[in-house]
């Protein structure tokens, strides 16, 4: 899927989010390290889908009519078999259409269920008066209550990114407590550097959240992601 | 010419200045003006008002009922006229090719009033058509003091300049130039700039950038037009030189007031503190901490790390002073060996310490042989990145004051230190009892360009904040 494709369809249907699998598609052809995950249409490729990406599997359901997938029941987690998987699929499209009668079902997303790793988010939004900026903090408490973040104006430079990451309170949680391995600082940077690259390219979006963002001793990955796209 | 060739250049180095619209009994803006005459310059006065004009003449300022009957091409014009005027007036100026206009005009957008936006956008639309450099309006416009154009009657006129300031707020700009000037740096060139409706801070920041009489420059700013612009130069800027930023409207309450005083808009908070360390700007946030990192800036050796040496007079002030540098993110590291041993030969350690901090009035008992010494042993340990010196006026004010060559064997002593030693030394000289005393002999230390702070805090403040410019930089 180009850039230009993805946009153009989602226009066309009236969105400006787009769908999980578009957003994570554009991500990793650009370069930001997201974990793959693929629509499945019907239940046999969402068990040939499963097989490509690896057990355990992750399933969501694919709606441009449902934003809030946990609420409907529209995600099933840590499917270890085609079996499971085959059920998921079947419940994930009943408890969706039983839950927003008439909805769009683009389908099911399948994605390898990544390890857990320390949490951190690389989000984007759009400054009326700055434009494009980026953010980075911790995952869960610490950005919900502590607003315990960073903000730079896209484009960032190497040094900002790592900025970003140094000069958050919750910095020591990163290289390692409580008998936690240290988190690949670099493997952060190259994400957040990523991720300006691609919004510096593509002026039409206007928000992106990488969140959570698993980071690992080795390497980083974006479990899941939202862009949202201006109007026109 | 200051900056050959840039688009501000003619009203930043003006010969010809035109006051328009000054009122009596003050003629506060041919006042302010004046030195112009004795800078080598032309004034002159554009009035309509009969009964304004003898007063004006009686300054010996020639009066034009036109902007457009003005002999000469004017350079610069402060415009003092009612907001109605001011059209007529501005096309008058875009007529006569004048090189800039600082609109003191108020009553615009800034009202919220249906007439005064409408008179904003018209201005707006005249100027940006022209391409004519309108400053303002609802501002003090330029302070020149080289040129002897100015926007306050106490402002110095000389050709020391060495800070540029640029200030949103007239009151701000008025008061740094002042509150600079006693603290012995002075202005090469300020803009007060008010609401911003054709050039804004992102022009004037160019300018003063590409001016070499302008060594750091510092801003209040409460909000930016463009903000992409801004960000772009601010960078460019900072890799030049020093950049002191003092945000208005940090606050939620405080965004609220920017709004009413000069319709700004502020981003968060927080991106515009990333946005800062994005460019390498250092951020104060308020008229005394911007005093202080320029004063520093201007003043000192840029610091190259973080180990202070701190030389107390007391042991009560040696510990305040060791927490103020510490909490400013400070060491204050031991000396090394040889320096103990070196300090040890001498020192009083009866009721004194030559730790680090040192507690030394004991033992310089007013021998200034004794700090000469002190300071040379210090100055040469490598543990030691920067010294601040505590000077006590509770102590030394009825010696200083009985005995005005006491004093002056201090500064001398502090100066030839200055001028020997590669680290940077800042000076810690609190009020106490003497507010008055010490104020007074304030020239002497500028004289002398020693960088004196009035307390601990802001001495350690404006260290760290020269530091982390350093360390950006490198």
């Amino acid at each position: 899927m180009s850039f230009e494709s993805v946009v153009a369809q989602a226009r066309a249907e009236g969105r400006t989010l787009l769908t999980e699998v578009e957003a994570k598609s554009l991500l990793q052809e650009a370069g930001v390290p997201v974990a793959a995950t693929l629509l499945a249409k019907t239940r046999d490729e969402a068990q040939a889908l499963a097989e490509q990406v690896g057990f355990p599997v992750v399933m969501k359901i694919v709606s441009p009519d449902i934003a809030h997938k946990s609420d409907v029941g529209g995600v099933k987690l840590n499917l270890r078999d085609r079996e499971s998987v085959a059920q998921a699929f079947d419940d994930i499209v009943a408890n969706a259409t039983r839950a927003v009668p008439g909805a769009r079902i683009t389908g099911v997303a399948v994605q390898h269920m990544a390890p857990q790793g320390t949490e951190v988010i690389v989000g984007m939004t759009t400054d009326p008066q700055f434009g494009p900026v980026l953010m980075f903090g911790l995952g869960g408490i610490m950005v919900e209550v502590l607003k315990d973040v960073s903000f730079r104006l896209v484009p960032l430079e190497e040094k900002d990114a790592q900025q970003m990451i140094d000069e958050i309170k919750g910095r020591p949680v990163l290289a390692g407590v409580r008998g936690q391995p240290p988190a690949d600082i670099e493997a952060l940077k190259r994400t957040i550097l990523k991720v300006s690259e691609f919004v510096q390219q593509h002026p039409e979006v206007k928000e992106l959240d990488l969140n959570p963002v698993f980071a690992y001793p080795d390497g980083a990955l974006a479990v899941d992601a939202r862009i949202v796209i201006s109007e026109n | 010419m200051a900056v050959p060739g840039h688009r501000l250049d003619r009203m930043f180095n003006p010969k010809v200045v035109a006051v328009i619209g000054d009122k009596g009994p003050g003629y506060m803006w041919l006042h302010n003006n004046l030195p112009l005459k004795e800078r080598g310059g032309r004034l002159y006065s554009v009035q309509l008002d009969e009964k304004e004009i003898p007063g004006i003449e009686a300054l010996g300022v020639q009066n034009f009922r036109s902007v457009l009957d003005v002999p000469e091409p004017i350079d610069y014009a402060l415009v003092a006229v009612p907001r109605q005027v001011s059209p007529y007036v501005l096309k008058d100026l875009i007529a006569a090719g004048a090189g800039g206009a600082g609109f003191f005009t108020s009553g615009f957008a800034e009202t919220g009033e249906e007439l005064g936006i409408r008179l904003q956008e018209q201005l707006a639309a005249m100027a940006r058509e022209a391409g004519f450099n309108l400053v303002g309006p609802n501002c003090m416009g330029l302070y020149l003091p080289k040129a002897g154009v100015r926007f306050n009657a106490d402002a110095p006129v000389t050709d020391d300049g060495e800070v540029g300031f640029l200030s949103q707020s007239g009151t701000h700009g008025i008061m740094f130039s002042l509150v600079a000037a006693a603290n012995g740096m002075y202005i090469s060139r300020c803009a007060s700039f008010g609401n911003a409706i054709v050039l804004d801070v992102s022009d004037y920041l160019e300018y003063l950038m590409l001016d070499d009489e302008t060594k750091v420059i510092g801003m209040y700013v409460e909000g930016v037009k463009d903000g992409r612009r801004f960000f772009a130069t601010l960078k460019e800027a900072c890799r030049r030189k020093p950049v002191v930023v003092w945000k208005g409207g940090q606050t939620e309450a405080g965004a609220r007031a920017t709004m009413s005083h000069t319709g700004s808009l502020a981003a968060p908070q927080a991106v515009w503190d990333g946005m800062m360390r994005q460019c390498g700007a250092i951020t104060t946030n308020s008229l005394d901490e911007t005093i202080d990192a320029m004063k520093m800036l201007v003043r000192a050796r840029s610091p190259r790390g973080d180990g202070m040496a701190l030389l107390a007079q007391t042991g009560g002030q040696s510990v305040s002073m060791t927490d103020a540098f510490a909490k400013a993110g400070l060491r204050v590291p031991r000396f090394s060996d040889s320096t103990y041993a070196q300090l040890g030969e001498f020192f009083n350690i009866v009721g004194g310490s030559f730790q680090n901090p040192l507690d030394m009035a004991g033992t310089i008992q007013g021998n200034m042989e004794t700090l000469d010494r002190i300071l040379r042993i210090v100055d040469a340990d490598p543990n030691v990145d920067g010294m601040a010196m505590e000077l006590s006026a509770m102590f030394a004010a009825r010696q200083w004051k009985s005995k005005p060559e006491t004093l002056d064997a201090t500064i001398a002593t502090l100066a030839a230190h200055i001028a020997r030693s590669e680290k940077p030394f800042v000076a810690v000289l609190h009020p106490a009892h003497e507010a008055e005393y010490v104020a007074s002999i304030q020239p002497k230390f500028n004289a002398a360009r020693i960088p004196v702070f009035q307390s601990f805090e802001r001495a350690a403040g404006a260290y760290r904040r020269a530091l982390d410019f350093s360390r950006a930089k490198a």
